[in-house]
């Protein structure tokens, strides 16, 4: 080592920089601030609160789903091992159902359409994961359908109901769109927890992580006691992989990775039969994204939440999720069991993008992702919107917007032009 | 080697070494990073090196010491078998050799200038424009695929997609015919589904025009994908170098080895489990003894005492890890010796089998 140049000199702040948080940014409603605990009239009616005695046959059939649901289709397990040790699922494994959901930014004809016509359906206990490049609409649905949209977003359409079921309890359906400030009190963390994207930022930088636990319970079970309180957040961090001794730290003592960790621990607090993690590996390193999926797939196999997991990473998602939804441009574009969806994509998107992760074996041979770029949604092409990227683009997809249809059964499903019936599916999407 | 420039690799670094001193609290006391401690790297013309690693490694502290941004502490840099004189002078010159394209094109790229502006100044400045500027300019723009020209000459920063502008950055770097490029995580900020379009970039940079090019990414399938070669870093170190198949398909350090397992690969069917937990230390005062110790598997005494020793386990593939040492010769004296500064593998260096199996604590 020879000298040491004056201008390497830097305050010690400085060489947090890459660790702690650049400052904090935007606080939201969701996990961790509880400000979407915001106080709203007592007597505010509970009128999108349905009652359904329990096991339902058919179950969510019952609450008029848009899209034949209740076709009764029979759902092969695929072969994804280690998937075969859950039960199969069946209709009425149904938690959390997103039908034909319309959010737009803006009104009129200016509107931005960010999402357009989206399905989704979380089954108990599974994990669905949500695959598509930035700007493609999927933070603005997990918005859209837990009720955390701001101006000028608007939900123009569709319904999402939660299928409550939870030990003990009768089992009732919600329509979250039509509930109450009240009601959506207490679904959230309760039933639903949801870890926002930037959710690294999310936590108060003046409070310790034990307050930030202890506000979640504080509402939400008023039976507990202070003691208990601090027992359940200290069990709480220490089923996440941190020391519980960490409680009285701040969150810029932790690292990205164990920050991370707090925001899971803390969606989980209620144990929620339904929890929803918008890109909640994406910043950290790809150690600490495997030691967290690791430690939520662990997780959901003890305590039985349905996840909804969003990622722009498709190869992470198809280790990770049971079912896989592709969007683009703020639709749907296909669906269907992550195997199936590796081995056999159907929509030209979704084939290209497979395509653009270079494997970890094997060959190296030239790849060529997708030509073009993702489109501005403020000026999405007419017809289907991956046309002038696509290389199979017909004339019809010029003029007509392909739907989500299903394709073989109910189990697989694609919005492209290609299997309608009318012409020679080109071989890649027909394996 | 060193003395014959048309043989000599494009850029040389030898022992490179940054450690950052920071005053400390009120009382000043000083403290010290240790960013990249004792990297040689070999850039060859023609070639791309990948270096992989996670955050906080080195890698870009690294590159800015190949660029002659950051001064190193210690260690030469040689470009074209010449040693270079490390100080002010003479950096517009050496950045006429050597480029650094960065992350993120539109923090790189000045907003108010159209693309025409951003690659004239360049031509100008270092004399490298043909007879007609404009014919310069187009012809840079496609060597980048960004063709026709026309269409991109006169657009803005935003009207660009991040792709094409991050072509732009990589077209201001080449306006200036440098023989190195490094690019520290060009496709990073990118949409998935155009980086591939960057990567085939770089490789037909190397492949049509010879460039020696270093590629840094945490992503190491891409680095397998692009890579000639692939050197693996942890905190500061240089801990494993190797052919980029080679490196993935039989890694010789046990780090190596936790980085594949967690990099996503939908191939292998089901995600191999994480061979062991935690964090890299911090590099204010790394771990004694070999810097992965405290996470690795097969913790060894001396692990815990002595820096391992680059050992060659192939032809071209090192691997700093004691395992890779036969048990009788893994002694301290074998650190010192081993860590000469030019260690590169090829005839200097005698093979040695790995002795023990990487499934076998
Ligand atoms: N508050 C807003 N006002 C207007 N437009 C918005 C607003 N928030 C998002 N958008 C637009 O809506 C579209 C969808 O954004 P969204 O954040 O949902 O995408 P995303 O798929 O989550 O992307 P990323 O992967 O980058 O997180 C984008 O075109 C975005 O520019
Ligand atoms: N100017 C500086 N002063 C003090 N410390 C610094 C400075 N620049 C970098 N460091 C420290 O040096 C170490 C290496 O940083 P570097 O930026 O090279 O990491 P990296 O491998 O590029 O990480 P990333 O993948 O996040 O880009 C880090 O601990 C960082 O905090
Ligand atoms: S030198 Fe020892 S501690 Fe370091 S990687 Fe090798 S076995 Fe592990
Ligand atoms: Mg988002
Ligand atoms: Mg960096």
């Amino acid at each position: 080592m020879t000298g040491v140049w004056d201008d390497d000199v830097v305050e010690a702040a400085d060489v947090r920089a890459s660790s702690a948080p650049a400052g904090i940014t935007e606080t939201q409603d969701g996990p961790g601030m509880p400000a979407a605990l915001e106080t709203v009239p007592e007597t505010a009616p509970e009128t999108a609160l349905e009652t359904v005695p329990e096991p339902v046959p058919g179950g969510p059939a019952l609450a008029v789903s848009s899209r034949g649901r209740d076709k009764g289709a029979v759902v092969t397990p695929s072969e994804r091992p280690g998937e075969a040790l859950l039960p199969a699922p069946s209709e009425d494994d149904a938690v959390f159902e997103i039908c034909d959901l319309s959010i737009d930014y803006g009104l009129g004809p200016g509107a931005l359409h960010a999402v357009r016509h989206a399905d989704l359906m979380l089954r108990r206990g599974r994990v669905l994961g949500l695959a598509g490049e930035s700007g493609s609409g999927k933070s603005t649905l997990v918005y859209g359908a837990t009720r955390l949209l701001r101006q000028p977003g608007v939900v123009s359409g569709g319904s999402v109901r939660l299928y409550s079921r939870r030990r003990g309890e009768e089992g009732r359906v919600v329509d979250l769109l039509a509930a109450s400030e009240r009601e959506l009190r207490r679904i959230r963390w309760s039933e639903i927890s949801v870890v926002l994207q930037s959710a690294l930022n999310a936590l108060n930088p003046v409070s310790t992580i034990e307050s930030e636990f202890d506000d979640v319970l504080k509402a939400h079970r008023r039976e507990m006691s202070r003691k208990t309180r601090r027992e359940r957040a200290a069990e709480l961090l220490t089923m996440v992989g941190i020391n519980a001794d960490r409680l009285r730290d701040h969150p810029h003592e932790l690292s990205g990775g164990q920050r991370q960790r707090v925001m899971i621990a803390l969606a989980l607090a209620l144990e929620p039969q339904v929890v929803i993690m918008d890109e909640p590996t994406t910043a950290l390193d790809v150690v600490t994204q495997r030691e967290i999926i690791e430690e939520l797939i662990g997780l959901r196999d003890r305590l039985g939440f349905a996840m909804l997991f969003i990622t722009h990473d498709l190869s992470l998602l198809i280790e990770l999720a049971d079912e896989i939804a592709v969007m683009y441009a703020g639709r749907i574009v296909e669906r269907a069991g992550a195997s199936t969806l590796y081995r056999s994509p159907r929509h030209p998107y979704t084939h290209g993008l497979l395509n653009s992760f270079p494997p970890m074996h094997g060959e190296t041979r030239r790849m060529t992702g997708i030509p073009g770029s993702p489109p501005d949604l403020a000026a999405v092409p007419a017809g289907c919107a991956f046309r002038p990227r696509c290389l199979y683009a017909m004339e019809r997809c010029g003029t007509e917007a392909p739907a989500l249809v299903p394709l073989d059964g109910e189990e697989h499903e694609a919005a492209c032009f290609l299997h309608s019936g009318d012409v020679a599916v080109p071989g890649e999407l027909a394996r | 080697m060193t003395d014959n420039a048309s043989l000599a690799p494009a850029l040389e670094a030898r022992g490179l070494t940054k450690h950052f001193t920071f005053r400390h609290g009120l009382l000043s006391r000083r403290g010290r990073v240790h960013a990249v401690d004792d990297v040689s790297l070999v850039l060859a013309a023609g070639t791309v090196t990948a270096i992989v690693g996670e955050s906080g490694s080195g890698k870009s502290v690294l590159a800015r010491m190949l660029a002659r941004i950051v001064m190193p502490s210690a260690g030469e840099l040689y470009l074209m078998g010449e040693k270079v004189v490390l100080g002010q002078k003479g950096r517009r010159q050496y950045a006429s050799e050597v480029q650094l394209v960065l992350q993120d094109p539109f923090a790189s790229m000045n907003p108010v200038h159209r693309v025409r502006h951003s690659l004239v100044r360049p031509l100008r400045i270092h004399h490298t424009a043909g007879p007609d500027l404009e014919e310069s300019v187009k012809d840079l723009l496609r060597r980048v695929a960004l063709s026709p020209p026309e269409r991109f000459i006169d657009k803005y920063p935003h009207e660009l997609s991040g792709g094409q502008l991050q072509r732009v950055s990589f077209a201001r770097a080449l306006a200036v015919h440098p023989h190195v490029l490094l690019a520290d995580e060009p496709v990073s900020m990118l949409d998935v589904s155009i980086r591939l379009g960057v990567l085939n970039l770089i490789g037909d940079l190397r492949d049509k025009e010879r460039l020696a090019i270093l590629y840094i990414t945490h992503d190491i399938a891409s680095a397998r994908y692009l890579a000639d070669s692939i050197c693996v870093m942890y905190a500061g170190e240089i801990i494993e170098r190797a052919a980029a198949s080679t490196l993935t398909d039989s890694p010789a350090h046990p780090y190596t080895e936790l980085l594949l397992s967690a990099a996503p690969d939908p191939a292998r069917g089901q995600p191999t489990p994480l061979p062991t937990r935690g964090a890299p230390p911090r590099l204010v005062a790394p771990p004694p003894g070999c810097r992965f110790h405290p996470r690795c598997p097969y913790v060894m005494e001396i692990c815990k005492t002595t820096p391992p020793p680059p050992v060659t386990v192939d032809a071209g593939h090192e691997a700093s890890c004691w395992l890779r040492l036969p048990a009788g010769e893994r002694r301290p004296e074998a650190s010192s010796q081993a860590s000469l500064p030019m260690v590169r593998g090829g005839p200097g260096l005698h093979a040695r089998k790995e002795v023990a199996s990487r499934n076998e604590p």
